[in-house]
């Protein structure tokens, strides 16, 4: 009776004491978290298969001591993460080393500090103009090495600032004296702890439609032909998280927002709406071969396809200069792209825009293709690309990368274009094209409103939008179809796959935790203090409170540890 | 290699007491008793304190020295004065001489307060990766800590415990006693207002610890001669 008693209370005090345990253990988890000295923000560099084929950086993981250049040839720089300062770039020996595919821990490049949002760019000198450029070109090679090659070790990028910069100076430091970082010797070490990354699961394209219908004299509106304005508006680039693409195609997006309200604007009065049809379409997946396009265009029913007189496409329009190319797959003298050629050249001649046709055969057996209106010429819908760009980008390539932030677009230029394509539009549709007047001028009801350019620009800046990282539902994607719906009608969208030849892997951005630490022989040497101060201590205390009880034996006594112990 | 540096720090926050406890005649007698009741006594000390600061003090959103909280601290922090006293007085001992009693009290006193105020603070900081000298700063806090607890515990009992005691020293033991328990309040004034480095509040402690041990020391000895 009593054991039974005894037992159950034995069983509930254990009990209670587990739980306390167990309360401890949850405290000392959640103490675990946030110790760090100092975290920051790194964006991975992006990670890909192309039909099976690895490409960069394949790991996330990170736990290593920091390291400032690759060039040193003693130490062994697979246990170490090297920082690199784009600004500051070696590229050919960041070549060198990923071509010799040698061992590294980890890469961690700083990138210059953004200045986005800053009206920074109109009071620059000529000296920062040419850093700039420099720091540009840089920034675009480094992407285009990192982006087709194959690492196997994590890459990140992070924005330069104050933290950052003296921990690499005194990384630095500790380089140049000429002993490897190491856990012998204290320094900085750098962890990203993060899972495995993983395959993006059926990534998806998105996209968005919408239709200004056009005035019906009689019978349907599928009799009405049809002008297509359309712009690809992903990105890719080579951190996900980073890729915002203010030019390329940011531009493009927010002309076509803004022809879509202009003429929403003619079209909402019967006595100005057009015998034309408008189509205004954002697509998905302009760097996988406008592959969203091709999608899309597919999606489409016959006789729509063929009442669609042109199609517009818009890329990279953000930057001013008074040259802007033209780019067409069929000879410019072919009758149909004549047509829209005058119409786009007389208004540009009359704006001081200088008009460059370039024309590009397409080579249907090659599964390139480097702008966006080729898909509309394969399906044998005249169309032409309006950019910026005198050459076609390569494959997974944009204009200027990470480069390509808010400040490489120029708000007055992509309101010239847009005026220069609505301009022109309208000229077509109301058959105005030997007429000078100028239907969206300045200062009246139907001017560009730059202030709404400049809202959607700032958005798309802050926006990373690669494809296979933008959910279906994602909030970008509805402000997009909610711009466009309020200008036009019948907006829908059309989620697609994305082609199976890629594969991405997410953890895109992850905290990069970075602890001053010191070396082991600190610890030992430590260790060593404290124990002979803990010796002499007790040997102190032994001769004087000895002596406190008897102050005559104070120095009769050994101080010795031998007496104690017996 | 983490784990290192919290034992070292572990080391020089603890280590003290244990040597001191081992080193002196305190383990000859057998005091560990005393030490635990002190433990005890300081608990519920520290618990009535904790009362008092909520009662009689605002909660300040900043970090600021306000002349007359401190001061509401400082008078809240001579609890431990009575605390002491009562361990010294109240509590049934063994038969163990004043001298030792003391001893055993201020150093229970002292590991107590170490366990509460540091333990915690070190097993979540210097556990972590990133080093830091703040965990070295808090063990020598701890030793001046150890120092200054066994001086005031001597002369409280010197104030209340010794009867034939010179009456030329009494005011010096009441200004010892009085500076002593007003320690905690002057530190904080060092680093909050003239905002001294960790390094030079740990070295003022440590020699202002040693100057007051000197003075008790002084104090004990002038008191025990006429009993002798």
């Amino acid at each position: 009776m009593g054991g039974t008693r005894r037992g159950r209370g034995g069983g509930e005090v254990l009990k209670s004491i587990y739980s306390i345990l167990l309360f401890v253990l949850v405290l000392v988890a959640c103490v675990e978290i946030g110790n760090a000295a100092t975290a920051v923000n790194v964006y991975r560099l992006i990670q890909y298969d192309i039909a099976g084929a690895p490409f960069g950086s394949r790991l996330s993981g990170l736990n290593h001591h920091a390291g400032s250049s690759l060039s040193s040839t003693t130490t062994d720089l697979s246990r170490i993460v090297v920082i690199l300062p784009v600004r500051e770039l070696n590229l050919a020996l960041l070549n060198d080393y990923i071509t010799r595919k040698q061992a590294l821990g980890g890469l961690l490049l700083l990138l210059p500090e953004r200045f986005d949002f800053k009206e920074s760019a109109e009071k620059m000198t000529s000296d920062d103009m040419d850093a700039d450029s420099l720091v540009r070109s840089s920034m675009v090679e480094l992407e285009k090495l990192l982006i087709h090659t194959y690492l196997p070790y994590p890459v990140y990028f992070a924005f330069e600032n104050g933290i950052l910069n003296a921990i690499l100076a005194d990384v630095r430091r500790i380089d140049a004296t000429g002993q490897p970082a190491s856990t012998t010797n204290g320094g900085y070490k750098l962890v990203v702890s993060t899972w495995e990354p993983k395959k993006v699961s059926s990534p998806t394209m998105t996209n968005i439609q919408g239709w200004l219908p056009g005035l019906k004299e009689d019978g349907g509106a599928n009799q009405l032909p049809t002008i297509a304005i359309v712009a690809s508006y992903d990105t890719f680039g080579a951190a996900p998280a980073l890729s915002v693409g203010s030019d390329s195609n940011g531009s493009g997006v927010v002309a076509i927002l803004e022809i879509a309200r202009l003429f929403s604007r003619l079209y909402s009065n019967p006595k100005t709406r057009g015998r034309y049809n408008l189509l205004f379409g954002l697509t998905s997946g302009g760097p996988y071969n406008y592959n969203g396009t091709f999608k899309w265009l597919r999606s489409f029913d016959q006789r729509l396809r063929e009442s669609i007189d042109y199609a517009i496409c818009l890329n990279s329009i953000g930057s001013l200069n008074n040259e802007l190319w033209v780019h067409v797959s069929k000879l410019p003298e072919n009758m149909y792209i004549k047509q829209v050629l005058e119409g786009v050249s007389d208004v540009a001649r009359d704006m001081g825009v200088k008009i460059v046709v370039k024309h590009k055969k397409i080579n249907i057996s090659d599964t390139r293709v480097a702008w966006e209106h080729e898909q509309f010429s394969r399906v044998r819908v005249t169309a032409l690309t309006l950019s910026g760009l005198p050459v076609p980008p390569k494959l997974l390539e944009s204009t200027w990368g990470l480069y390509d932030s808010r400040s490489s677009v120029d708000v007055n230029a992509v309101n010239r274009n847009v005026k220069l394509v609505a301009e022109s539009l309208a000229k077509h549709i109301y058959g105005q094209q030997n007429r000078n007047i100028e239907i969206f001028a300045e200062n009246s009801s139907l001017a560009i409103n730059p202030s709404y350019v400049t809202l959607w620009l700032d958005l798309l800046s802050r926006t990373p939008r690669v494809a296979p990282f933008l959910q279906k539902t994602d909030p970008f994607i509805s402000a997009l179809k909610k711009e466009l719906s309020d200008h036009t009608v019948d907006v829908h969208w059309h989620h697609e796959s994305l082609d199976g030849m890629f594969t991405f892997y997410d953890s895109t951005t992850a905290t990069l935790n970075i602890y001053q630490v010191t070396s082991v022989t600190f610890d030992l040497l430590l260790l060593l203090v404290l124990g002979s101060y803990l010796i002499l201590l007790f040997c102190f205390l032994v001769i004087t409170t000895r002596g406190v009880d008897d102050l005559i034996n104070m120095f009769r006594r050994p101080p010795s540890r031998k007496i104690k112990a017996v | 290699m983490t784990m290192f540096h919290f034992l070292n720090c572990a080391i020089l926050t603890f280590g003290p007491h244990a040597v001191y406890y081992s080193a002196t005649p305190l383990s000859e007698y057998d005091t560990i008793g005393t030490s635990v009741k002190a433990v005890i006594v300081y608990l519920l000390t520290t618990l009535l304190k904790l009362i008092f600061l909520a009662t009689f003090l605002k909660v300040s959103e900043n970090d600021n020295f306000d002349p007359h909280q401190e001061f509401m601290k400082t008078l809240i922090g001579f609890i431990d004065v009575a605390g002491i006293y009562f361990a010294l007085t109240q509590l049934t001992h063994r038969n163990i001489s004043q001298t030792h009693k003391f001893q055993a009290v201020g150093l229970g006193w002292a590991f107590a307060d170490s366990v509460l105020y540091r333990l915690a603070p070190l097993w979540i900081g210097a556990r972590g990766l990133e080093f830091t000298w703040e965990y070295v700063f808090q063990g020598l806090e701890a030793n001046a800590n150890l120092v200054l607890n066994l001086s005031l515990s001597a002369l409280v009992s010197l104030m209340w415990l010794r009867k034939n005691k010179p009456k030329s020293v009494i005011p010096i033991i009441y200004a010892s006693a009085v500076i002593l328990a007003s320690m905690t309040s002057i530190v904080s004034y060092l680093r909050k207002v003239l905002g001294w480095e960790p390094a030079k509040v740990a070295g003022f402690e440590l020699i202002s610890s040693l100057v007051m041990a000197f003075i008790s020391c002084q104090l004990y000895y002038a008191c025990q001669r006429p009993s002798i």
